[in-house]
């Protein structure tokens, strides 16, 4: 998804971000480091953003460079995504966060959102964080993912032509393989 | 030789002071980043595009849901697209 908006955007004004949760520990993925981690992508674009050099200067200068609160994060989140005609944050399994992490970052994304309308958020995860979701934006815009007969068969196709014991397999073997999985999985 | 010694410690003066200069320009980029947060999601994204299979899931971005929420203006559409799907059903995979 971040290359196919990458791939549409190709202008200097836009700017797709994002991660991905399901790999960071409870730890890491603390509303602060994914909002940095969003911060650090906009800085990497070019030139770091006015707002960040300066809050870092401050930073290192006052607190010895203690690193930046949650609402200075958004803050700085809002001007830079005012100086950009648009900006795409894209996280990815948001499931996989604990509840109170979901939470603040919600609601961090909604307060970025009515800062800059010009801010798309791109999310996925299971159904079931929906309501959670829907209790921040009212509104959403949603795509129930389920793969398509031909989404299976190519899948199955790739699998098998990358095969590390190729002599077991036979036309038979392969011909259910090819009818059996897709059906199954239809029914899933 | 004393001559000598002196240039050559000059020089070596000289050189490690350039070295230095280039290390704290590049270091304060470093710091920044590192400051802003220790995550480096762009690993993760090779990772996730290399076990990629071109085409799998590309309804998705053919559906004009999508199409509106990413070229729409900024008022007409909604600003959040939530993507909804079983585990292992292909979300992160999407192109």
């Amino acid at each position: 998804m971040i290359d196919r908006l990458c791939d549409q955007a190709g202008r200097k004004d836009i700017a797709v971000v994002g991660l991905y949760c399901d790999f960071l520990s409870h730890q890491e993925q603390s509303t602060t480091n994914v909002l940095g981690a969003i911060l650090k992508q906009l800085s990497r674009r070019g030139e770091i953003p006015k707002d960040i050099r300066e809050a870092f200067q401050k930073a290192r200068e006052e607190f010895g460079g203690r690193g930046l609160q949650l609402f200075d994060q958004v803050e700085i989140m809002k001007k830079i995504t005012a100086s950009l005609s648009r900006v795409f944050i894209c996280i990815d399994a948001l499931d996989e966060s604990t509840p109170q992490h979901r939470q603040e970052l919600l609601q961090s994304l909604q307060e970025i959102v009515r800062g800059s309308r010009n801010t798309r958020i791109f999310l996925t995860g299971r159904p079931h964080i929906e309501d959670e979701i829907m209790r921040r934006f009212s509104k959403v815009v949603r795509i129930h993912l389920s793969p398509t007969q031909g989404d299976i068969e190519s899948y199955l196709e790739m699998k098998l032509s990358r095969d590390t014991d190729p002599y077991a397999m036979d036309d038979e073997l392969r011909a259910d393989i090819m009818r059996v999985i897709p059906e199954k999985t239809s029914k899933m | 030789m004393a001559a000598g010694n002196v240039n050559s410690f000059n020089v070596s003066t000289n050189h490690n002071n350039i070295v230095n200069i280039i290390t704290e320009t590049d270091t304060e980029e470093d710091q920044i980043l590192q400051w802003l947060s220790p995550l480096e999601p762009q690993r993760r994204h090779q990772a996730v595009r290399t076990g990629r299979l071109d085409g799998i899931g590309n309804w998705v971005l053919e559906a004009n849901k999508f199409k509106e929420w990413s070229g729409g203006k900024d008022d007409s559409v909604e600003p959040l697209l939530f993507c909804c799907g079983s585990p292992g059903v292909g979300k992160t995979y999407l192109r």
